[in-house]
């Protein structure tokens, strides 16, 4: 029983945790906030200078006080957190619709070859036209209300969860399918118990691009066609000129889609703690 | 378990030929095995020793039931294998437990999923786990495993279902030497609980004459049985038998064979 003195075998930790560079004197985190500060030293510097026209760049300070005031007052009679939530709910909801739809035609297309004979050149043709594109046909078929949005970010979200959870279980190693046979699992057990988990890392790096692309497309429709949401928020404030209140915009827009991600990473890290050991 | 006609060895292989044909035109197919034959008594351990590509895991793969022979059958009991079953456990070379499982459940679901009740099945794994040496480990997650440990939940895995027949494809080949051997004594001592039919595949001929009671090695692809040898010391071993008189001599044979095979291929060195 050699080996098992030798183990100290470590509880689950989060991803990265292993990492072995850390032992190096300036951490990496004192480069990331030197870079962010360097930045914002230097957008002080040009919003105060002569070298841009007065109103086209506005200062760190005007921001602050234009996000206090929308906070405050709200935007075009709403208040700014329903902005937010708007655009948060329509892109959360064509996300998750997805995803539901998404993970399991994917699964299948890729356990099944006859499956995925018959999805693939579908996908494969839909997957390189840019979502915008499809914004007319929305607006179109559903029109400007709430519906129309969703379903084009459903559309978006199924198109990359669905690639992803394709080829996780395509690629899925044959030792695994192996040992299942062997063990005696039938083809539903093997891809309940097998397929599904094995393809979760694969699936989880779907479900991120497809977020991302789900918060991107939100405010892209938003802009088209809407009379709420953040992506409304600046392109009528664009119009109006009330330049500031676009930066707030795209600013938040920014920071809450960095915020999904950063979620989406902490669920990815529970679920898949074996990914990358 | 009820006793084969006397006469009739557990395992067959008979006249089994195996080719992979290749999806160009221009390759030509490979011959894997050519008229292979071989004959398994219950409870036998016996190794089949070869160079790389001679076929030696297909045979174990035809015989599992992940491939198909291409001629010739191959029979379990008189049965001709038709895919695979939990009557024939496998322990493979590389990591094949599934990563997002304990070890405890890694172990338990073959059994599991064949409808067991739970107070059948999760004692017999508690007193598997600890028979190879991993109480305590029950919890843990394959990751968290040295390699050898990995090996001992992929044995308790195929001895849950209480096989007649252990498949075991270079189990400890990417162990380091010490806990090879350990590994070697591990599943000598586990036969001696179990008394399973056990058909091994190695490269380490040392390994092969220390575990088994017969030791095959093979000719370079297409493979084909070259020399067999029996090991004559009783069961259990200990160390000692490495380096014994017999050990030295059937180690010397059976390098011989396989080393003449391996050679066939290389360039010639200068005379």
């Amino acid at each position: 029983m050699g080996d098992v003195a030798l183990q100290t075998a470590p509880k689950v930790a989060p991803s990265g945790a292993g990492d072995q560079r850390r032992e190096r004197r300036v951490p990496d985190v004192a480069f990331s906030i030197g870079a962010v500060l360097l930045l914002l030293v230097l957008w002080y510097v040009f919003s105060h200078s002569s070298l841009i026209k007065a109103g086209y760049l506005p200062s760190p300070e005007s921001l602050a006080e234009t996000f206090i005031d929308l906070a405050r007052n709200g935007y075009q009679g709403r208040p700014l957190s329903e902005h937010i939530a708007i655009s948060l709910f329509r892109a959360l909801a064509g996300f998750a619709s997805g995803v539901i739809v998404g993970v399991p035609v994917g699964l299948l297309a890729g356990y099944s070859r006859r499956a995925g004979a018959m999805i693939s050149p579908i996908m494969a043709f839909i997957r390189p036209i840019p979502p915008i594109a499809f914004i007319p046909m929305a607006v179109l078929y559903f029109g400007l209300g709430e519906l129309g949005k969703i379903v084009l970010i459903f559309f978006v979200s199924f198109n990359y969860v669905t690639a992803n959870a394709q080829a996780g279980a395509a690629n899925f190693p044959i030792a695994y399918r192996r040992a299942a046979q062997s063990l005696g699992l039938t083809r539903a057990q093997t891809f309940f118990r097998i397929v599904l988990p094995g393809a979760l890392p694969q699936i989880f790096t779907g479900l991120k691009v497809a977020m991302a692309l789900s918060w991107a497309v939100v405010v892209a429709a938003e802009l088209v066609g809407a009379q709420s949401g953040l992506g409304f928020m600046i392109s009528d404030a664009a119009l109006l000129f009330r330049i500031p209140v676009v930066y707030v915009g795209v600013a938040l827009i920014g920071a809450i889609g960095l915020l999904l991600n950063f979620s989406l990473n902490l669920v990815e890290a529970k679920v898949v703690h074996w990914k990358g050991r | 378990m009820p006793d084969a006609p006397v006469g009739q060895s557990k395992i067959s292989f008979a006249g089994v030929e195996k080719v992979y044909s290749s999806a160009s035109a221009r390759v030509t197919s490979t011959r894997a095995l050519e008229a292979f034959n071989l004959d398994i008594a219950r409870a036998e351990i016996l190794s089949i020793v070869g160079p790389t590509g001679c076929g030696k895991s297909t045979a174990l793969n035809i015989l599992a039931g992940f491939e198909l022979a291409s001629a010739g059958a191959v029979q379990v009991d008189g049965n001709v294998i038709v895919g695979p079953g939990p009557d024939r456990g496998v322990v493979f070379q590389q990591a094949s437990l599934f990563p997002w499982m304990t070890v405890l459940s890694n172990v338990v679901l073959g059994v599991k999923c064949r409808g067991l009740p739970r107070e059948d099945y999760e004692p017999r794994a508690r007193r598997l786990l600890v028979e190879v040496g991993l109480k305590g480990f029950e919890g843990h997650y394959p990751y968290q495993l040295s390699g050898g440990m990995q090996q001992r939940v992929q044995i308790a895995r195929a001895l849950i279902n209480e096989p007649e027949i252990l498949l075991m494809d270079e189990p400890f080949g990417a162990l380091d030497y010490q806990t090879r051997l350990l590994m070697q004594k591990l599943l000598l001592r586990l036969w001696e609980h179990f008394r399973p039919t056990i058909l091994f595949i190695t490269h380490d001929v040392g390994e092969a004459i220390f575990i088994s009671d017969r030791v095959i090695a093979m000719t370079k692809r297409p493979g084909r049985v070259k020399r067999e040898v029996r090991v004559q010391a009783p069961k259990p071993r200990d160390y000692e038998f490495i380096g014994s008189a017999e050990f030295t001599a059937l180690e010397r044979e059976l390098v011989m064979a396989v080393q003449s095979e391996v050679e066939v291929d290389e360039v010639p060195a200068a005379h």
